[in-house]
C-alpha cells in the first residue's frame, strides 16, 4: 500500500482520521471567530431599527424584517438616474481595472525579479518606499495632475489611478522570486524568448498570487467612491459605491442607519462572490507546481 | 543588408524596460509626481480658493508648526501610539499566522474549507465593512471587559503602556482579521518543503517538535520579512488609523490647510520608513542566514 496517493491538485485528504482531531480542536473555534463579521453583516441588514441600537450590540436578528431594504429602494426611485446606470459603470470599471492591473503588475513583477537590466535595483527600492506612502496625502497633487491632463469627467479616470499599485507589484515580485532560476534558464536553453517565459512559465506558476491580487484590487475598486467624488462631476459617470454612499448619507438620522446596514450588505455581496470564485485558486498554492 | 545584432547588455536593458514601461509610466504620473508635489507643498503655504490654488514657499514653517501647536502634538501622540501598537501587533499577527498556517498545512478533512475561512477576513478587514463593524462596537469581545482583564492591565502597567495593551486586548478579533494574507504567504512557503525532508528527519530520530524547529521554521524565515512588512503597511495605511485621520481633517481645515497636512503626511512617512528600516535590519539578517538572496 502506498502511503501518499497522488491526488492531483486536490488539497483535501479524502478520509477523516482520529489523529486529525487535535488540529480541528484548535482550528474550529478560531474559524468560528473568523466567521463572526460575516454573520454580523447578514444579520444586521435585517434588523428592525430598535435592534440596531442595542448596546452591547447583538449578533443575531430577533425580529426579521425587510424594511431596511424597502426604504433603500424607495429612496432609489426618487433620484433621476436609474440605479442600473451606476451598477453598469461600476462593473465596467472593475473589470477594466482587474485585467489591466494584473497584466501590468505581473509584467513588471517578472521583469523586476528575473530580468537583468540597468536601474532594476533602484526601481525596486522606489517601489518599496512608495508602499509606505499613504494615499490620502497625494489627493490634491493627484487631482491637479489629472486636471492638467484634461481627464476630469473622463470615464477612464476611474481606472487609471489604480493601475500601478505598489502593493500588488510587491506581492507579485515576492512570488516570482520564489520561482527557481533553473526553471527559467532551462526554458531559455530550449529556445523560449522572454515573452514565452512570461506566458508559459511565470503566469501559470504565480496563479495564487494573481488570484490574491484580483481579490484585493476588486475590493479597492468596487468599494471606492473616491474617484467619483474627486474627479467626476457628471452624475451619469459615477459609480455604484458613490451612489450607495449618497443614499445613506443624504438620509441622516435613525432611518439612515438601517439603510446603511442594508446598503453595506448589498455592497458586500459581490466581494463575497469574487472571494468564493477565486479562493480555491488562491489556496491551491504551489504544491504541485514542480517548485521545490 | 543585415542588421547588426544589438549588444547583449543593451538588448537585456531593452527587454527589461519594455516589460516595465507601462508600469513605470503609470507610477510616475499617478504616484511619483504627486508625491514630490506634496513634498514641495509640505514646505509651502497652500491656499485653496475658487480660482485655483496659491502656493507660497515657506521652508520648514509647517514642520515647526507641528512641533509647536496643539494640533501637531495630537498628531505626534497618535504616531507614537501607533509605533507601540505595531510593536505588539506585528509579533502577534506573525506568530498567529505561522501557527495557523502550520495547522492548515496538516492533512485533515475539510482543509480547503478552513483555508478559505481563514482567508475570508481579507474581504472584511478592508473597506467599509470593517468601519461599520468597528463603529457598531461589534469588533470587541464583551467577555474581556466582563472578566476584568482591562482593570487588571490598568493596574499592573504604567499608564503609557496600559493604553496600547488594553487596546490590543479589546481589538483581539480585529488583529486576527488582519492576518489573512500573512497566513497565505506562510502556507505558500510551507508547501515548498519537501515531505521527504520530514521523513528523513524522522528516520534520523527527530520528533515532531524538533522537525518543527529545525525544518519548518527555517523554511518560513524568508517569508517572515515579507509578512512583517505587509503587516506594518497594512496597519499603517488602514483608513481608520488615527494618524491618517489627522492628515485628512487638516487637509481642508482653515487654520492649518494642505501645506500643514502634507507636512504631517511626510513626517508620518518618515516615521514609517524608520520602523520599516528597523524591521529590515532585524528580520532581513534573519532571512539571509539561509543564504538566500
Amino acid at each position: 500500500m502506498r502511503a501518499h496517493k497522488f491526488q492531483g491538485t486536490k488539497i483535501n485528504p479524502s478520509k477523516f482520521h482520529p489523529s486529525q482531531i487535535r488540529f480541528l480542536l484548535i482550528i474550529l473555534p478560531i474559524a468560528l471567530f473568523m466567521l463572526l463579521p460575516l454573520i454580523y453583516i447578514f444579520n444586521h441588514a435585517f434588523k428592525p431599527l430598535e435592534e440596531l441600537f442595542y448596546y452591547p450590540p447583538r449578533f443575531f436578528v430577533e425580529q426579521f424584517t425587510l424594511q431596511n431594504f424597502v426604504r433603500l429602494f424607495q429612496v432609489t426611485g426618487s433620484s433621476g438616474i436609474p440605479m442600473s446606470r451606476y451598477l453598469f459603470n461600476s462593473i465596467i470599471v472593475t473589470v477594466l481595472v482587474l485585467f489591466t492591473s494584473v497584466l501590468i503588475s505581473t509584467l513588471a513583477g517578472y521583469a523586476l525579479s528575473k530580468l537583468n537590466f540597468k536601474g532594476k535595483r533602484l526601481l525596486n527600492e522606489i517601489n518599496t518606499i512608495a508602499l509606505m506612502f499613504v494615499g490620502v496625502a497625494v489627493t490634491i497633487p493627484r487631482y491637479l495632475i489629472i486636471e492638467k491632463l484634461g481627464l476630469i469627467d473622463n470615464f477612464f479616470i476611474h481606472v487609471l489611478p489604480y493601475l500601478a499599485i505598489p502593493v500588488g507589484l510587491f506581492l507579485i515580485k515576492q512570488f516570482v522570486d520564489q520561482i527557481p532560476n533553473e526553471l527559467i534558464d532551462a526554458s531559455r536553453v530550449d529556445g523560449a524568448n522572454e515573452w514565452q517565459i512570461y506566458t508559459k512559465i511565470i503566469l501559470p506558476l504565480i496563479r495564487p498570487a494573481i488570484a490574491t491580487i484580483v481579490i484585493l484590487s476588486f475590493q479597492t475598486v468596487w468599494n471606492s467612491a473616491d474617484t467619483s467624488t474627486t474627479y467626476i462631476n457628471n452624475d451619469s459617470l459615477k459609480t455604484f459605491a458613490f451612489y450607495m454612499n449618497t443614499l445613506t448619507s443624504n438620509t441622516n438620522g435613525v432611518a439612515g442607519q438601517g439603510m446603511a446596514a442594508a446598503a453595506s450588505l448589498i455592497m458586500f455581496l459581490p466581494n463575497l462572490l469574487i472571494f468564493i470564485i477565486m479562493q480555491s485558486k488562491v489556496m491551491d498554492t504551489m504544491a504541485h507546481s514542480g517548485i521545490k | 543588408m543585415t542588421k547588426k545584432p544589438l549588444k547583449r547588455a543593451v538588448r537585456q536593458n531593452l527587454i527589461g524596460w519594455s516589460f516595465l514601461s507601462i508600469w513605470v509610466i503609470g507610477f510616475l504620473i499617478f504616484t511619483m509626481i504627486p508625491l514630490f508635489t506634496s513634498l514641495y507643498y509640505s514646505m509651502s503655504k497652500v491656499v485653496l480658493s475658487g480660482e485655483g490654488i496659491q502656493v507660497t514657499f515657506v521652508w520648514f514653517d509647517n514642520y515647526k508648526q507641528i512641533f509647536s501647536s496643539s494640533e501637531g502634538f495630537n498628531f505626534l501622540q497618535s504616531v507614537s501610539d501607533f509605533a507601540i501598537e505595531i510593536l505588539f501587533k506585528v509579533p502577534i499577527i506573525t506568530v498567529f499566522a505561522i501557527i495557523i498556517a502550520v495547522m492548515l498545512n496538516q492533512d485533515m478533512k475539510g482543509r480547503g474549507f478552513f483555508r478559505a475561512i481563514y482567508f475570508l477576513p481579507v474581504i472584511i478587514a478592508s473597506g467599509p465593512v470593517i468601519n461599520q463593524l468597528v463603529y457598531q462596537g461589534a469588533a470587541t469581545i464583551p467577555l474581556i471587559e466582563e472578566m476584568g482583564i482591562l482593570d487588571f492591565i490598568n493596574n499592573t502597567f504604567t499608564e503609557a503602556l496600559a493604553r496600547p495593551i488594553a487596546n490590543i486586548f479589546s481589538e483581539l478579533i480585529v488583529i486576527l482579521w488582519f492576518s489573512g494574507v500573512q497566513i497565505l504567504l506562510f502556507i505558500a512557503a510551507l508547501q515548498k518543503i519537501d515531505r521527504a525532508t520530514y521523513e528523513a528527519a524522522m528516520i534520523d530520530g527527530a520528533g515532531p517538535w524538533e522537525s518543527f524547529w529545525k525544518i519548518t521554521i527555517p523554511a518560513l524565515k524568508s517569508m517572515v520579512l515579507v509578512s512583517v512588512i505587509f503587516t506594518i503597511i497594512n496597519l499603517a495605511t488602514f483608513s481608520e488609523n488615527d494618524a491618517i485621520q489627522h492628515i485628512k481633517t487638516n487637509m481642508f481645515a482653515l487654520e492649518t490647510g494642505f501645506g500643514f497636512s502634507s507636512a504631517i503626511a511626510w513626517l508620518y512617512f518618515i516615521a514609517l520608513a524608520i520602523i520599516l528600516g528597523l524591521s529590515f535590519l532585524l528580520f532581513g539578517a534573519f532571512a539571509k542566514e539561509r543564504g538566500r538572496r
